[in-house]
């Protein structure tokens, strides 16, 4: 069985700043590997110890995204392929899945692709139904546990805000993990020490067969600015703890918020 | 492209109505189209939802497509997408609403690929100038809010974020176009086996008041002693920090932050809670924030609109006595 895990890197926390040409500017934050991509990599590498084949990790994005792919492959991935072009940084969503899927075509024995609910920068979790989509795969979200996986189908549970859905499908599929799912291992000293000068392979826009057309996005950024400061707020003084309590209940009450 | 704005009708859970967000949805929907002169249409996908429909035009929708079919009685993808694509695909609206719960999200990502459509997620505001329609989205935890703008000539496919905009207001009476389409050749590739109420579910992102406890409090005796106890004397849900989430103190289903769920209440109280940036980029779009840490200096303080300076296990109490009295 051949899995590839869609993987981001993501500053650790979002103390970002915007760049005059608008794009996110994390210098100075520890990067790391999204969340939810650690639960992404841990369950394909767990279907891998039982069923054999690859684990690829698959990732859109610069050079120094290398690092956390490498984390991957400490944890146990056995493959990596970097998308790697000056033309992507102009793409919208539905065009990173577009690339990503003419990537996972060329790889062609694909089985199942599992990626992280949401990225925490970006926070859409548009990626995984748009690269279903363009593959033409059927696509599982929010799946908090596996319960069969075979070369032909797979029955999941997809853990929604209330309830749990219990649901099959054909593979090859997409899927989309929640934290629910397992509990991500910690890659050995030796591991990552193992992984840390292995070649990571990269292809670009014209080792998809894609055109320039296809990477035109239709959705664009127009602009993006710090949220307004929020009102100064205020210290309740004076009295003793009850006073302070009582205090605070009739600002609420004259603010209507209680 | 027709000049038709559309806004995919859900149903209410416990209600014979369309759902809040629907009604929201309706609102925005009915005065962009009046500003535009457009047509607002209600999408109404399912099985035996026909009445969804007729609720639609109460709040304002002018037209119905509806696509009432079995095969639709569980929301699968497939079946979803497939059969608004094809509407989409038939009548051309330039904008598509959703709500963004985990199946709209689902569905609005994927049906935006189906069309190579506009795609604007977990939007908090709308607005179309002539033929340019503008999306506003947070993104890293409310620290960055990004504009989108879309192709000409493309549609829009928007999930809208809860309580972004004032529902419409029901007139009764009121009566539309209903335009009733068979559902077409899908293959369905996904079967919904079973649906199970999910045990301890915590809907935070409905909850108008969110008391949430950290570290501060100490343990989690102290945790499930006072934070639910002021929770349900302010008549709101419970949330906690990443902190005690991982020291088991409950659930991740509590858990609000970065890696947990975003909420937006009219009231959040932050109890022993320091307020890193992960917790903050949770809930700092609420609209009053009360903190309660003994540290004067906490990080929470500068996000909150009350601040109490002391010891948790005291205030807490307290204040849940207070509004307990208040309410008599
Ligand atoms: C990638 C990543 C993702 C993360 N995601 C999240 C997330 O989604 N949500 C989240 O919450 N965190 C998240 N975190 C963790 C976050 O950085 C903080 O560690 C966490 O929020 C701290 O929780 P806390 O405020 O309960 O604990 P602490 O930071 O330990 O704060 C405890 C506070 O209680 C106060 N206190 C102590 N005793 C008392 C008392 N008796 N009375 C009153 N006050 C008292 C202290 O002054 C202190 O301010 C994430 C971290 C990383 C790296
Ligand atoms: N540039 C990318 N490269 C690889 N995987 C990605 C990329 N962007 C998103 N993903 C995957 O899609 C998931 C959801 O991301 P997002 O849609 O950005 O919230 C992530 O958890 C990843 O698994």
């Amino acid at each position: 069985m051949h899995i590839v895990v869609c993987l981001k890197q993501v500053p650790r926390d979002n103390s970002v700043k915007i760049n005059p040409d608008l794009s996110i500017n994390s210098d100075g934050i520890e990067q790391i590997m999204n969340l939810f991509d650690e639960y992404a990599v841990e369950e394909g590498i767990k279907w891998n110890e039982q069923h054999g084949g690859k684990v690829t990790v698959l990732s859109l994005g610069p050079d120094a995204w290398k690092e956390q792919m490498r984390r991957a492959l400490a944890m146990g991935a056995t493959d990596a392929l970097l998308l790697n072009d000056p033309a992507f940084t102009m793409l919208d969503t539905i065009g990173a899945a577009r690339v990503s899927a003419a990537a996972i075509n060329r790889l062609g024995d694909v089985d199942l692709v599992i990626c992280g609910r949401n990225s925490t920068d970006d926070e859409s979790g548009a990626f995984g139904p748009a690269l279903a989509r363009v593959l033409g795969w059927p696509q599982l979200t929010y799946v908090g546990k596996i319960s069969e996986l075979d070369d032909n189908h797979i029955v999941a549970e997809r853990h929604l805000e209330e309830q749990i859905e219990t649901v099959e499908t054909k593979l090859p599929a997409v899927i989309t993990v929640v934290k629910d799912i397992n509990e991500p291992r910690y890659p050995s000293l030796l591991r990552i020490k193992r992984v840390a000068k292995v070649e990571i392979p990269t292809m670009s826009a014209a080792e998809v067969d894609l055109t320039a057309a296809d990477l035109q996005p239709v959705t664009t950024i127009a602009n993006r600015v710090p949220p307004p400061p929020r009102q100064k707020g205020e210290i309740i003084q004076g009295g003793d703890a009850r006073e302070k309590v009582r205090a605070l209940v009739e600002k609420l009450r004259a603010e209507q918020v209680i | 492209m027709a000049n038709e704005i559309w806004v995919y009708i859900e149903k209410a859970r416990h209600a014979d109505n369309i759902a809040a967000i629907s009604r929201e949805l309706l609102g925005k929907g009915r005065e962009l189209a009046d500003a535009q002169g457009a047509t607002l249409a209600a999408l109404v996908l399912g099985s035996g939802v026909r009445a969804l429909a007729e609720r639609a035009f109460a709040y304002g929708a002018d037209k119905a497509y509806v696509e009432d079919d079995e095969a639709l009685a569980q929301y699968t993808t497939d079946g979803y997408v497939g059969a608004a694509a094809a509407l989409a695909q038939k009548y051309e609206p330039t904008l598509i609403m959703t709500g963004s719960t985990f199946q709209m999200r689902d569905f609005s990502a994927a049906l935006a690929a189906e069309l190579n459509a506009g795609l604007a997620v977990d939007v908090n505001n709308l607005s179309i100038d002539g033929d340019q329609i503008t999306a506003v989205r947070m993104s890293h935890g409310g620290n960055v809010i990004n504009t989108l703008q879309f192709a000409a000539g493309r549609p829009v496919v928007a999930s809208v974020r809860k309580q972004s905009f004032p529902e419409a207001q029901e007139q009764p009476g009121r009566s539309g176009e209903i335009v009733e389409e068979a559902l077409p050749q899908i293959d369905l590739r996904t079967i919904v086996k079973s649906v199970a109420p999910k045990q301890g579910a915590v809907n935070l992102a409905d909850a108008s008041v969110i008391v949430s406890g950290g570290r501060g409090l100490g343990s989690a005796e102290n945790y499930k002693k006072l934070i639910p106890a002021l929770a349900e004397a302010l008549g709101g849900a419970y949330g906690a920090s990443r902190a005690i989430v991982d020291a088991g103190w409950i659930p991740y289903e509590h858990q609000v932050g970065q890696t947990g769920k975003t909420v937006s209440p009219k009231l959040y109280v932050a109890a022993g809670i320091s307020g890193a940036i992960q917790h903050l980029a949770g809930m700092r779009s609420s609209r009053t924030i009360v903190a309660i840490n003994k540290d004067p200096d906490a990080p929470i303080f500068r996000v909150a609109s009350y601040g109490l300076v002391g010891d948790v296990n005291e205030l807490v109490p307290l204040l849940t006595e207070e509004i307990n009295k208040q309410r008599g």
